[in-house]
């Protein structure tokens, strides 16, 4: 509460032409009025924070209580309080590892290829094209197809004795493959699942990022005498680093959770991840713990392992972000 | 591919700009598109179709015919018999018309709620603004899974086991339409515009409603879209609230799949089935759904 | 129509140190036209929105009449204000634009549909009142933002550069338009500028503004002739006013190795902080005298703008090759007999013509 003082000598009064009226009396001191300190705020953003309170907020903070107990699903209210002890069986679970070390490799095997080809494929889209709305849009489908119709399309497709690949790949002399049977191949036919149809999403993020880099940028690096090719290395993917990185992580939450796919892929929402959980994910390893075996503590213990994976591959991703803006500094 | 000009060189080829859609001018680079590109990108497109017009061939054949070596490549005449069997084996009717009120609920609620609140984090202040919008992007971070165990807990216990608002209501909201419509707000309303309403005397909610909600139409629009088709798509928390007896679609299909003796074909045609409404909405709207995510891409 | 008053009027920014509005006393009267001038970052256009009530007043009142609106909201204030990007609402007609107001204020339509003519008749926009903004050019637009403000008959009006996103040929016809309706309607009007042509061709008085802090405010004419200090002399004026700063000496103040003639007690009141003495001279105020006489300058640019012509000179013996600082003088001569690049002139100040400051306080000292 400044009472502001005549600080400036410079300061002067000005009078008009005609005698000035006689100020009223009144404190020159007050408290900030909320002229622009605006109240309101709370009122427009509590709808969204009351259901987002209840159903999200709460739930999640709940599920590390949870996962604090020996509690079932018929026992919902119940259970004992067992600390740590949940999170120590996860450590020594085969499962959990199995299905952890299944979560990378499926992860690996479809984040990877599905960025690069979305970054080749936003710039084939880049060029100046005849149906350009039409490529864009084909290339959305697969997005708006859903993990549920993709997967039972996808497993037919992968099908061992009448699948179409098998088809094609005896018609050219091959042998078929068991593609549901074997380790390597059932997580490559999900990952190939779930590149068809994060592809094109992607791609058209990269688009647009490639489309907000300024022209004269490139107009200088080919004053500056760079081929093509050094153009794409030295102005389209330092410009695109954020977004690249924007992607990879919003992929790798993807992969983290990964769920549907791995459920339907035998055709029949088996929760055990094939015969010998070869393509058991850790999201299916939750639902399995708390829908299939009621062990809801176990389940709430995977998942927050799930997480705590996010909170790492986030923080990595924030510090080579971080280190790499220092770099270019 | 067109190669671009030095300028001032002797090789007066004439620069490629594209067309002036493309937002001022920005990204003039581009040239034009060559053979080799039309080939790649047409072999994506179909790609991206195939396993689409696959469900459309192995629904409409026999089970036996479509394992016929070589296997049916053309949509054949047994597509409605196909329907008829998927429709007796599945609820998938009353899975479409559950699907249809649960997204458009969602989409309804979404919109709504993520306008105001994307609104008052984008133009007003108020104290913990800075800590609330934290607390929003940061959420969408975590997996689904991290809250489906309580969340069934609490409709559990509301009996709301296999009824529709058990998926509406925790679906209503997403931290990404507040983080989307925030985005866009910040750009598209300038200040000045509310300073006139508040000088021309509108009171706070008729700011919102006259001012900002015209304004923020288009972003709407894109993030009612975005919304539905998500909300369509729903698969991990609807399968753990409804069962078979009262499904969408997506829990449907899960359901399917798990007969004793899966048919092929008649699984073919239910996936086309519940797949169908979606893509209908798509082959609409899909232009603006494209611009939507791209609008999105640049603004985030 | 009402007069307006600032009173102390202070406004310090959530973690600035400095206030963007120091202790600002100003009183407008009714129907007068005054126009806040000075650099960016000034105060100038927070001032105008402590007016508008768009910007809290941390210390101080503002007065509208007899009213203390300090802590009323803008539209309890009856005042109407021109944006600089006219910030009409993009979805409304003109005629709803214009209208929007008297809706809120619960005229009826009748009554709105007549004022709304009327304000569309006086700045020929009647036959654009159905369309969207967007569908209009520049100073169609600029035309609704100012109907938007005129259909309220409001007690003030408040114009934060409404011209400035105009091109400079569109900016000088409304400039006149502006202030002719202005004066017909009689209304008092706050017009922010950082254009000091603007300012001095459109204000009944003005204010110029630094650093927060009122500088002077007065008629065009008296601001031009008799600046308050260093920074108002260099404001206003194009070309700006020479500034040199040199020792008091026996008779005047050295300026590049000859001496200005000073009045002896101006001259000790001027020297009285450190011993230097601005001096101003206006490009026009300057005259040709004989070798020896006055102070001798180097011709370095000459501009020819036809009606005129401007000499850039260097004092002798400064540096000529310093491109950043091509001179330190500029003369205004007629433009047939104008001096060539590379000569060398002796001049000399008209009678009565030069400004005194105290270079310490930067103050004029008559």
């Amino acid at each position: 509460m400044t009472i502001a003082s005549q600080s400036s000598p410079e300061a002067m009064t000005a009078s008009p032409p005609a005698a000035a009226p006689a100020t009223p009396d009144r404190t020159p001191a007050r408290r900030r009025t909320t002229l622009t300190r605006n109240r309101w705020g709370y009122a427009y953003v509590a709808p969204f924070f009351l259901v987002f309170g209840a159903f999200s907020l709460y739930p999640f903070v709940y599920t590390a209580w949870i996962s604090l107990h020996k509690t079932s699903l018929s026992d919902i209210n119940g259970g004992t309080w067992v600390g740590l002890e949940n999170y120590r069986n996860l450590l020594h679970n085969e499962f959990f590892w199995n299905a952890a070390r299944n979560t990378l490799t499926i992860g690996v095997l479809s984040t990877v290829p599905q960025l690069c080809l979305a970054l080749g494929l936003a710039h084939l889209l880049n060029y100046k094209l005849r149906n350009r709305t039409f490529f864009r849009t084909v290339m959305l489908m697969p997005y708006a197809t859903s993990i549920a119709a993709a997967t039972l399309v996808f497993s037919q497709l992968f099908g061992r004795d009448y699948g179409l690949i098998n088809t094609v790949l005896q018609s050219v002399g091959l042998n078929p493959i068991d593609w549901e049977g074997g380790t390597w191949s059932s997580q490559i036919a999900i990952a190939v699942i779930v590149t068809w149809r994060w592809t094109g999403y992607n791609a058209l993020i990269y688009l647009a990022a490639m489309q907000s880099i300024p022209g004269e940028l490139y107009e200088a690096a080919e004053i500056d005498g760079a081929s093509r090719w050094k153009q794409f290395l030295n102005v389209t993917i330092p410009s695109l680093r954020p977004t690249i990185l924007f992607t990879i992580v919003v992929s790798t939450i993807g992969a983290v959770q990964l769920f549907g796919e791995p459920l339907l892929f035998a055709g029949n929402g088996t929760t055990s991840g094939g015969a010998s959980g070869q393509y058991q994910t850790l999201g299916l390893l939750m639902y399995q713990q708390g829908w299939s075996n009621f062990h809801i503590g176990q389940a709430a213990t995977t998942a927050w392992a799930m997480f705590m994976i996010i909170l790492v591959v986030v923080g990595l991703n924030a510090l080579i972000g971080r280190l790499r803006a220092r770099a270019d500094r | 591919m067109a190669t671009l000009a030095l300028p001032g060189t002797e090789t007066t080829a004439v620069r490629t700009v594209d067309k002036p859609e493309r937002r001022g001018g920005k990204g003039a680079r581009a040239g034009k598109a060559g053979p080799v590109t039309y080939t790649l990108l047409t072999l994506t497109a179909l790609v991206s179709i195939f396993p689409l017009y696959w469900t459309v061939v192995a629904g409409s054949h026999t089970n036996a015919e479509i394992a016929a070596t070589p296997p049916p490549f053309l949509p054949n005449a047994s597509l409605f018999d196909n329907f008829k069997a998927a429709l007796d084996q599945a609820p998938i009717g009353k899975a479409i018309l559950n699907s249809v009120l649960v997204s458009s609920s969602i989409t309804i609620g979404t919109v709504l709620f993520c306008t105001l609140a994307g609104f008052a984090f984008a133009k007003l202040q108020f104290r913990g603004k800075g800590l609330l919008l934290a607390l929003v992007i940061g959420t969408m971070m975590v997996p689904t899974q991290l809250s489906v165990i309580p969340l069934f807990m609490m409709i559990a216990d509301l009996q709301w086991v296999n009824q529709l608002q058990a998926v509406v209501l925790p679906t209503l909201v997403s931290a990404f339409g507040v983080f989307f419509m925030r985005q866009f707000l910040i750009s598209a309303l300038p200040n000045e515009l509310l300073e006139a309403g508040r000088v021309d005397g509108a009171s706070t909610f008729r700011i919102f409603w006259s001012i900002v909600v015209p304004v923020a139409r288009p972003a709407m629009a894109v993030l009612a879209m975005l919304t539905f088709l998500t909300a369509w798509n729903e698969f991990f928390w609807p399968l753990i609230a409804l069962t078979n007896a009262n499904p969408t679609v997506q829990v449907a299909l899960a359901g399917l799949g798990s007969g004793y003796v899966p048919q092929r074909s008649v699984i073919m045609a239910g996936t086309l089935l519940g797949t169908l409404p979606v893509l209908i909405v798509f082959t609409i709207l899909g232009k603006q759904i494209v611009g939507g995510i791209m609008q999105g891409a640049v603004k985030g | 129509m009402a007069t307006v008053t600032f009173d102390q009027a202070t406004r310090i920014y959530p973690k600035a140190e400095k206030p963007a509005v120091d202790a600002l006393d100003l009183e407008i009267a009714d129907g007068e036209f005054l126009v806040l001038v000075g650099p960016s970052g000034c105060g100038k256009s927070t001032s105008l929105r402590m007016l508008a009530g768009l910007e809290e007043v941390d210390a101080g009142s503002v007065l509208i009449g007899d009213r203390d609106v300090t802590d009323r909201p803008p539209k309890d204030r009856d005042i109407a204000m021109v944006f600089q990007n006219y910030a009409l609402y993009p979805h409304m007609t003109v005629g709803e634009n214009m209208g929007f107001a008297l809706k809120l204020a619960g005229v009826d339509k009748a009554e709105r549909a007549r004022r709304v003519a009327e304000a569309a008749k006086i700045l020929d926009l009647s036959e654009y009142l159905d369309r969207r903004p967007k569908a209009l050019s520049g100073g169609q637009r600029q035309r609704v933002a100012m109907g938007r403000a005129i259909v309220r008959s409001p007690q003030v009006f408040l114009m934060d550069e409404p011209l400035s996103n105009l091109d400079a040929k569109l900016r000088v016809q409304t400039r006149t338009q502006i202030a002719a309706l202005v004066k017909r309607l009689g209304t008092t009007t706050v017009y922010v500028t950082h254009d000091q042509v603007e300012a001095m061709t459109m204000g009944d008085r003005v204010a110029v503004l630094k650093d927060g802090v009122l500088q002077q405010c007065d008629t065009p004419g008296a601001l031009y002739d008799r600046p308050a200090n260093v920074f108002v002399a260099g404001f206003i004026g194009s070309p700006a006013m020479n500034l040199v700063t040199g020792p008091a000496v026996e008779g005047g103040v050295r300026v590049g190795g000859a001496v200005l003639p000073v009045p002896r007690e101006q001259l000790a009141r001027a020297a009285a902080g450190n011993g230097q003495v601005t001096v101003g001279f206006r490009p026009e105020a300057m005259h040709l005298v004989g070798p020896g006489e006055g102070v001798q300058v180097l011709v370095n640019v000459v501009e020819q703008l036809g009606s005129d012509a401007f000499l850039y000179t260097k004092l002798a013996g400064e540096d000529t090759d310093d491109v950043l600082h091509p001179s330190d003088v500029v003369i205004r001569t007629e433009p047939r007999s104008a001096p060539a690049m590379g000569e060398k002139l002796w001049l000399g100040v008209r009678e009565g013509a030069l400004h005194v400051f105290d270079a310490a306080t930067q103050q004029r000292v008559e």
